[in-house]
């Protein structure tokens, strides 16, 4: 078990070698100039040059990488071209909001979608399903953007339940902090609570009509034990594994979450820099994102071996 | 042996009538027929668009800008004036483009390095470390990033989009030849010596066609959402031509007191997207009920 | 370890987590001394000689002090000098500075600190470098003196370091101000009325000040960067909102006191609104502006550029950026800010009256224009730009012209319009930005209206006639000579369209009504606000 952890952590090395060489080469060959943006409207050619250079912009492409792989060996991620401050300081700074939001929203789409799926699977074809996928598939086609503004307006102008926008950290109460994220959250949500949900009442489609089922039923068990018991156990590796693709989705997502609640997170940071061609910033937080994706993939496979005693590495 | 006349069994259940065909897989999958019929208005729309009442969509009026819906202008005008009408009816030709390009173009570029993959075992590592590399940066994000390197185009936008979506149809069509490998006719052509164009295609690519065109339309579905927002971040389309994603963005600034401009290309993407979206579900339980796991 | 413990030890985990989650105490906020400000752009970063974008100085005027200060009328006025003196071949300035000044980390302000801060201004600023070139020597005489000497006269010394166009002469401590002027300063220590709070930073969401308690304001009533700046609110947060209906609807719930610009469309919902104030934010208010291309074809011919100026509405322009609110915009036929002393229309009649497009195509026609595309570059990310984007391409249909639409961001254009080569290798033929009114008030702080050819400001423009009554300007001794040289200077760089003036408008700010003391002005000053509860 243990080697097999170790094992698959060094498969994740190379993996990260792909996405380090693609985002730093990506970002070397993009026009846009941080050099200008920084040099403000009424900065000449020249002053323009000066900064430039005085940022070491002008060196050549191996230069740059190597260098910039010698110091991500020893965790130093550069310092942001636009703030002059540690880019592992900048992530630091945003990374709670970020977690937070993406945190709740996965209980709460958990929470909302495993249940609306075994009844869906429940009750295949009836009205009760139908309503149910259809709602789903609606989850699927509206624009976060559109669901955050919706959300904002009745529940936070009009009705005054909960606050427009911000982001309260954990450290200053649980409940204004849930506050800042329950609408977020929502509205991020609404697409992973489709994916989940649809799964989650395909694969109970397919566990149900297995033997063993029938087995309990004719036993004499009562429907719930056995959907949740029996059924939804036996179903769980496919919605884990579409729970732990979906968070690639989620942190896509938070992006513009983020940005329509002004929530100080990664995704807003990511955004910023990338369209000031904030180089340092956009490679450390591209790493992180994957970093995390490959983690998160672990952590899946690792679930694998708790829900289905079956599965040995 | 004498023949032995089998008695005829006793129906277990009544026969149930099932009506073959297009049509009568229609009725049964009444989601399916509507989103189908969605669909196909929402091309009319784009096909027909200069004959349905409009006007240019990029001519402005700074006189008359942010007008409610009325008579002249059914959907009222945006910040500049323009017609949100017109606007909305040509912007559905940029967002079913972008949908359908992204779509054909990721899956076929998909369908190519997957089956290299699947074929050529030294090229297979290689290839999906490269893949898993670009699956593991989130789609939207990579997009954003390509776009960032060259200036707002329609073609720039099918270029990023695609590229974020190809590493998962590449995943999908490997998966699918490395199963078909094994199997014993496609053993049995390799050592009858045929050459491996002919295998992959009269045995492997015939099998892949069906979850690839479901994974399709899945795909031009995300794709026309991914547009919207990185029209929304300001990295999409350029707002002369108008698509439906960056009607919404300019709008989005006013949607407390010009509702208007972000609601009803609001209601069309989503309608297309919901579309699209029932016909991948559909698609899914026509070709193959097993696959609705797998996807 | 098994499964079961596994999942147990995590269940516990969690659970102790939210427990000491529920029970941490709400922090205190003292509301009442806190003000919660909405900036125009993010504060990316903080060196107000480095990085001279106008968000950096509205914030580096909160933490730093100048020698000298413009008052409402644009004069100069003392602020951290007591007396000056100029010698009478006025060679040599003498500056004496305010006893009891002191820098927030507690020591006082001295002579060395000035002199390394204007030494390092002067290698950035527009009027600093003349002042270099012209200088002998920049010595601190005592701990509170400082003599500035100069080979010649400068009659415009005062108006250089009390000007509020960047970079300012904002005074650090000598050892900050050592920092090489290309490179950015890390601490931010200052003698202004508010200390920066490094630690609460976060570049893209947030900045913190708080009150400096040892701050010695001046007796005299504050105007602009004059008088007395009396902080009344102890902390001050920027809230970086990028997105304008979050800023609204938060200053309509009380999330926020003060926004800095509210986009135009969404002032009459913000009137509305019993606890929201609205009103002009800048008296001086903004020029936009697109520049023509002068080293290549097509506007390299001044037929084509006039053709372009005929066909230009001004009012189409500042529509799309205001709306219908007609008080928020005045054509500009010139190039100086309305309301001011040097404000002209001479040369202008092409921008006035009704457009006339026959004219206009005809003028075109004669030109060398063949029918080419133009280059257009238009950042989206910045509404007033893109909106003129918007119009400008219309404007160029109308006129017959072909053009190639390029749309980008603030940051490809910064680099695009720096590149010298021709539009259909990298280069361009057209860019929009604007100016603030305060930029455009005399040759001295107007970068974008210098002429000299190659060196010039992106466009490029070469109009000797420019230039001369530019060195004219720094020349004259009185108002009425200024007034003369300015109309004729205005005449000379409309006929030759040094760049496109598409209007003067106005923008507004808002703030809630329990806020009080916020004036107009080119900077949201924010001494002599208070708030109550």
């Amino acid at each position: 078990m243990f080697a097999y952890v170790v094992r698959r952590i060094i498969a994740t090395i190379p993996v990260m070698a792909v996405v380090a060489l693609f985002v730093f080469s990506l970002l070397f060959i993009a026009p846009g100039d941080p050099a200008a943006v920084i040099a403000g409207d009424q900065a000449t050619p020249e002053q323009i040059e000066r900064i430039r250079q005085s940022l070491g912009l002008d060196r050549p492409f191996l230069v740059q990488f190597s260098e910039w792989v010698w110091r991500l060996l020893h965790f130093d991620l550069g310092r942001s071209i636009f703030t002059n401050l540690p880019v592992t300081t900048m992530i630091a700074q945003r990374i709670e909001p970020t977690l937070s939001l993406t945190l709740i929203t996965l209980v709460l789409s958990v929470i909302v979608a495993v249940p609306i799926g075994v009844l869906a699977a429940w009750k295949a074809g009836s009205f009760v399903d139908r309503a149910i996928m259809g709602f789903a598939v609606f989850g699927f086609s509206v624009p976060v953007f559109v669901i955050g503004y919706l959300l904002a307006y009745f529940f936070a102008l009009e009705l005054e339940w909960l606050p427009v926008q911000g982001y309260t950290p954990f450290a200053h109460g649980f409940v204004p902090w849930l506050e800042n994220l329950i609408l977020p959250s929502i509205a991020l949500g609404c697409v992973y609570i489709a994916l989940i949900a649809r799964i989650t009442r395909a694969t109970m489609l397919e566990v149900l009509q297995q033997d063993y089922i029938r087995t309990a039923r004719a036993k004499g068990l009562a429907q719930t034990p056995i959907l949740f018991i029996h059924a939804l156990k036996n179903a769980s590796v496919p919605i884990v594994t579409v729970i732990g693709i979906g968070i690639a989705l989620l942190i896509g997502g938070a992006v513009v979450t983020e940005s329509v609640f002004a929530i100080p997170g990664l995704g807003r940071l990511t955004v910023d820099a990338i369209l000031r061609r904030d180089y340092p910033v956009i490679q450390g937080i591209v790493l992180l994102f994957s970093f995390v994706y490959v983690l998160v993939n672990l952590g899946v496979d690792l679930i694998y071996t708790l829900i289905d005693p079956r599965i040995r590495y | 042996m004498p023949a032995v006349a089998t008695p005829a069994l006793p129906d277990l259940w009544p026969p149930v009538k099932i009506r073959r065909g297009f049509l009568g897989f229609l009725r049964r999958h009444p989601t399916v027929a509507i989103g189908s019929a969605l669909l196909i208005v929402m091309i009319a729309i784009a096909l027909f668009a200069p004959y349905l009442g409009t006007v240019d969509p990029t001519t402005l009026n700074t006189a008359r800008r942010t007008r409610a819906p009325s008579a002249d202008f059914w959907f009222g005008t945006d910040m500049l004036g323009r017609d949100i009408y017109s606007r909305v009816m040509y912007g559905a030709r940029v967002s079913l483009t972008v949908g359908f390009s992204v779509a054909i173009c990721a899956s076929l570029i998909g369908l190519a390095i997957g089956l290299i993959s699947g074929m050529l075992r030294f090229a297979d590592g290689f290839i999906m470390r490269i893949m898993d590399g670009l699956m593991s940066i989130p789609p939207i994000l990579l997009a954003i990033a390509l776009m960032a390197l060259t200036r707002g185009s329609i073609g720039n936008v099918i270029l990023a989009i695609t590229i974020a979506e190809i590493p998962r149809v590449s995943r999908l069509v490997r998966g699918v030849v490395l199963s078909l490998r094994e199997q014993p006719y496609v053993d049995a052509a390799i050592a009858a010596g045929t050459r491996t164009p002919l295998i992959i295609l009269r045995h492997i690519l015939p099998n892949t066609l069906a979850p690839m065109t479901v994974q399709a339309t899945y795909i031009c579905a995300s794709a026309m959402i991914i547009e919207a927002i990185l029209s929304f971040i300001g990295a999409g389309v350029p707002p002369i031509t108008p698509s439906w994603g960056n009607i919404m963005a300019e709008g989005r600034s006013l949607w407390q007191v010009k509702p208007f401009i972000v609601f009803f290309p609001a209601v069309f993407l989503s309608l297309t997207v919901l579309a699209v979206n029932l016909v991948g579900d559909g698609l899914r339980d026509a070709l193959d009920p097993r696959m609705a796991k797998a996807l | 370890m098994d499964r079961r413990t596994f999942l147990k030890a995590s269940a516990g985990a969690g659970a102790f987590a939210a427990a000491g989650g529920l029970s941490a105490p709400a922090i205190a906020q003292g509301a009442a001394k806190t003000l919660r400000f909405v900036p125009q752009a993010n504060l990316a970063n903080f060196d107000p000689i480095w990085g001279t974008q106008y968000v950096v100085r509205n914030a580096a005027v909160l933490v730093w002090d100048t020698l000298y200060g413009f008052d409402e009328n644009l004069k100069p006025q003392r602020q951290m000098v007591e007396s000056e003196e100029t010698s009478s071949d006025g060679l040599t300035w003498t500056f004496k500075l305010r006893p009891g000044l002191k820098f927030h980390d507690g020591e006082p302000v001295l002579a060395k600190d000035v002199v390394a801060s204007l030494t390092r201004w002067s290698s950035r600023d527009t009027m600093g470098l003349m002042l270099k070139a012209l200088q002998q020597e920049l010595v601190a005489v005592d701990d509170r003196t400082v003599k500035w000497v100069l080979k010649k006269p400068y009659p415009k010394m005062l108006l250089a370091l009390a000007k509020n166009s960047t970079p300012m002469a904002f005074i650090m401590p000598e050892r900050i101000a050592k920092t090489d002027p290309f490179k950015q300063i890390e601490e931010y220590i200052g003698s202004g009325p508010m200390k920066f709070a490094k630690g609460e930073w976060v570049p893209g969401a947030k900045a913190v000040f708080e009150k400096f308690a040892d701050y010695k304001p001046r007796d005299e009533k504050a105007s602009w960067l004059a008088g007395g700046k009396n902080m009344l609110i102890d902390r001050i947060e920027w809230v970086v909102m990028p997105d304008p209906a979050t800023a609204a609807a938060a200053l309509q719930n009380g999330e926020v006191d003060w926004w800095e610009n509210p986009i135009t469309d969404l002032v009459p919902l913000l009137k509305k609104n019993r606890n929201v104030a609205v009103d002009i934010a800048d008296p001086l208010g903004n020029i936009g502006a697109f520049r023509m291309n002068h080293l290549h074809p097509p506007f390299n011919d001044v037929k084509v550029r006039r053709a372009v100026l005929m066909a230009l509405d001004q009012e189409e322009y500042m529509r799309a950026l205001v709306g219908d609110d007609n008080s928020l915009w005045k054509p500009l036929p010139g190039y100086f800010t309305p309301g001011t002393p040097l404000y002209s229309e001479a040369g202008g009649e092409i921008l006035k009256g009704k457009r006339d497009l026959a004219a206009a195509k005809k003028l075109l026609a004669e030109s060398s224009y063949k029918g080419e595309p133009v280059t257009c570059i238009v950042a989206q990310d910045q509404p007033i730009t893109k909106a003129q984007g918007d119009v400008t391409a219309e404007l160029l249909k109308r006129l017959g012209m072909n053009v190639d639409f390029v749309a980008t961001d603030w940051g490809t254009t910064g680099q695009r319009r720096a590149l010298k080569s021709p539009p259909g290798q990298g280069g361009w033929g057209m860019f929009h930005t604007w100016h603030a009114g305060a930029d455009c008030l005399n040759p001295a702080v107007y970068i974008a209206i210098r002429a000299t050819g190659e060196k010039a400001w992106f466009g490029w423009p070469d109009v000797p006639a420019v230039e001369t009554e530019v060195n004219n300007w720094f020349e004259a001794k009185n108002l009425d000579e200024e007034k003369a040289i300015i109309a004729r200077l205005n005449k000379a760089a409309l006929d030759s369209v040094v760049y496109a003036p598409t209007g003067f408008f106005l923008t507004y700010q808002a703030w809630r009504k329990n806020i009080s003391g916020i004036g107009k002005g080119p900077i949201p000053f924010a001494w002599g606000v208070s708030k109550t509860a």
